[in-house]
């Protein structure tokens, strides 16, 4: 009895109540330095995939047409938080931690282009490629239509039996082609190179 | 005599002191071990078949991924392979940041090696105050790269971000507490009787078994291997005049000892980088090209090697990776542990050489 009276005593003492119930911990905060996950900023996205197509995790980031404006999507559980869509993004559209926006201080940036690659082999001659292709439908709207082109614009067409890459430097690596191509055949490799414009920053 | 053996056992491959499941079968007479076999493959990962047919950017992701504890340096050692395979310069200001980057790393690892042997000699405290110190270095570590473990920290031509002076300072002011704090656990290490008793001359190696084993690393360095350290051959450490650290006793004292020694000569070594960062640009660019290269750096557990053939726009057709530790491994259960005392020894034994499994299995 004497115990159990102890105990209630004890378990009642104000000063650990008040600690019980009011406990004060530290606040968690995100350190500045943190790469966080890239979250968008005001500017405008002018849907030049350059950020799908630098992300290294697969499905990571979608650029979406929402309302006559192109948004970004970042999807959390794929993103890797590397970052490289952030430093890529040549609009800055896309922010995060203050590692990050130091890339954007001293000017450091990647520098890339496609190019697009058919496996005479394995290619069938089908013209998804070219009707897919985005670009290509911006450039000459009858092609979505008929399938072939007249127009010696396009990025790419199906002549003379065989698939003639015209344009490659209009490609924005959206993958279209690749992901659309039933035999495996179109390849679109990216080539990146990380570079520093000194001059800018005057140093 | 031929001893006969009473009683096999496993330890493994889930063991409380084991960070990565592996087996261990001791075949013992008595509580003595008579001979001692390895069982990996618990945690394949098949990661060089993944890489290949990649694109040298997701690659790079990739390799990091290959190992939780040293991943800088698996970036550091796949992106200069990678230059090397297409003739990339890195500028000077690029290659001490990839230094500073690489040396936090290895103080990282080598604390939590130490922080398991300690943890399996059963000297908790020593292992959590460790564990603790090696949240600093990661602290910094993030702070300079942006993330604690996967940091992407380099590409082909340079790094990532640069190191700012008030970054510098204050990671050089946190070296300095960890270094305050080190020297405390050092002597603590080097004088606590009961870990001497669970430690010195256990688990011995002679120079010629490690030698004969190929074993590398610290491992190799603590029973007195001279010149093995890749480091030594890497021409920004040749710049900052690095030496490399060797003990005699070859045993799991000496293990632990040269791990601490060497994160004394990391800070040392961060600290002269900063000192003399030259200035400059910290990417000097360069597209990856075809080619096929085989290039060895020095991970914080000994020699790492990546041999890649790449097609013309850098993506990855073939690759192989060398990891340090299985030389380690193989050593330690041919060489080390045979005659332990015990099977508790076997297993301060066995993490006294650092194995790291999910490198090992990559
Ligand atoms: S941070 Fe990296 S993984 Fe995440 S969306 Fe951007 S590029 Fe992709
Ligand atoms: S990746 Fe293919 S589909 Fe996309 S823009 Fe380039 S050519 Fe067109
Ligand atoms: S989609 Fe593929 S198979 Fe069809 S034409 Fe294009 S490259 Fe050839």
């Amino acid at each position: 009895m004497r115990s159990i009276v102890y105990y209630v005593r004890e378990f009642l003492r104000p000063e650990w109540l008040k600690k019980f119930f009011f406990v004060k911990t530290a606040p968690l905060v995100t350190p500045p330095y943190f790469k966080g996950y890239p979250t968008r900023t005001e500017k405008e996205c002018t849907g030049c995939f350059t950020c799908m197509m630098i992300c290294p995790a697969p499905d990571a980031i979608a650029v979406l047409r929402r309302k006559e404006q192109w948004e970004p999507e970042v999807y959390p559980g794929h993103c890797i938080r590397c970052g490289l869509c952030v430093e890529a993004c040549p609009e800055g559209v896309l922010s995060s931690g203050r590692v990050l926006e130091l890339a954007g201080r001293d000017a450091t940036a990647f520098w890339h282009s496609y190019h697009l690659e058919v496996d005479e082999s394995l290619c069938m001659r089908c013209g998804n490629c070219c009707v897919a292709c985005p670009i290509n439908r911006q450039i000459d709207p009858r092609l979505a239509a008929t399938g072939t082109s007249t127009s010696d614009d396009v990025i790419m067409r199906v002549k003379g039996g065989r698939v003639q890459i015209l344009h490659e430097e209009k490609c924005t690596g959206c993958k279209t082609c690749e992901t659309q191509c039933p035999s495996g055949a179109m390849r679109v490799a990216r080539m990146v190179e990380g570079v520093q414009f000194l001059d800018e920053v005057g140093s | 005599m031929k001893k006969t053996v009473d009683v096999s056992i496993p330890l493994g491959p889930m063991h409380p002191c084991w960070k990565e499941p592996v087996r261990l079968k001791c075949e013992t007479a008595g509580e003595r071990v008579l001979h001692t076999e390895v069982e990996l493959g618990y945690m394949k990962k098949g990661i060089e078949r993944i890489m290949r047919g990649r694109p040298w950017q997701e690659v790079m992701f990739l390799a990091e991924r290959v190992c939780g504890i040293c991943s800088v340096v698996h970036n550091m050692v796949f992106i200069e392979t990678m230059e090397e395979i297409s003739d990339i310069a890195v500028p000077p200001r690029a290659a001490y940041l990839r230094v500073v980057a690489n040396e936090l790393d290895r103080i990282a690892s080598h604390l939590i090696a130490n922080f398991s042997y300690c943890y399996t000699i059963e000297h908790e405290t020593l292992a959590m105050y460790l564990l603790n110190t090696r949240e600093r270095v990661l602290d910094n570590l993030e702070r300079i790269t942006g993330s604690r473990i996967n940091t992407a920290y380099m590409i082909p031509g340079g790094v990532r971000f640069d190191l700012l002076p008030e970054d510098a300072a204050v990671m050089l002011a946190d070296l300095a507490k960890v270094e305050d704090e080190l020297k405390r656990y050092v002597r603590i290490f080097e004088t606590g009787p009961l870990i001497g008793l669970r430690s010195k001359g256990i688990g011995f190696m002679s120079r010629e078994d490690a030698i004969r084993a190929h074993t590398v690393g610290p491992t190799a360095r603590a029973s007195g291997v001279e010149d093995c350290d890749l480091r030594l051959r890497h021409p920004t450490y040749q710049a900052l005049d690095f030496k490399q650290i060797t003990r005699t006793e070859g045993d799991n004292f000496a293990r632990v000892m040269v791990r601490f020694q060497e994160v004394f000569q990391s800070i040392d070594l961060i600290r002269k980088c900063v000192d003399t960062l030259p200035d400059g640009p910290i990417r000097g660019g360069g597209l990856c090209r075809a080619g096929e290269a085989s290039y060895a750096g020095e991970a914080p557990r000994g020699e790492l090697t990546y041999t890649i053939k790449t097609d013309e726009y850098g993506r990855v057709v073939d690759i192989a990776i060398r990891t340090p530790s299985i030389m380690n491994i193989e050593a330690c259960a041919h060489y080390m542990v045979v005659d332990a005392t015990s099977i508790a020894d076997v297993t301060s034994t066995f993490i006294s050489s650092d194995p790291c499994i999910a490198c090992n299995e990559r």
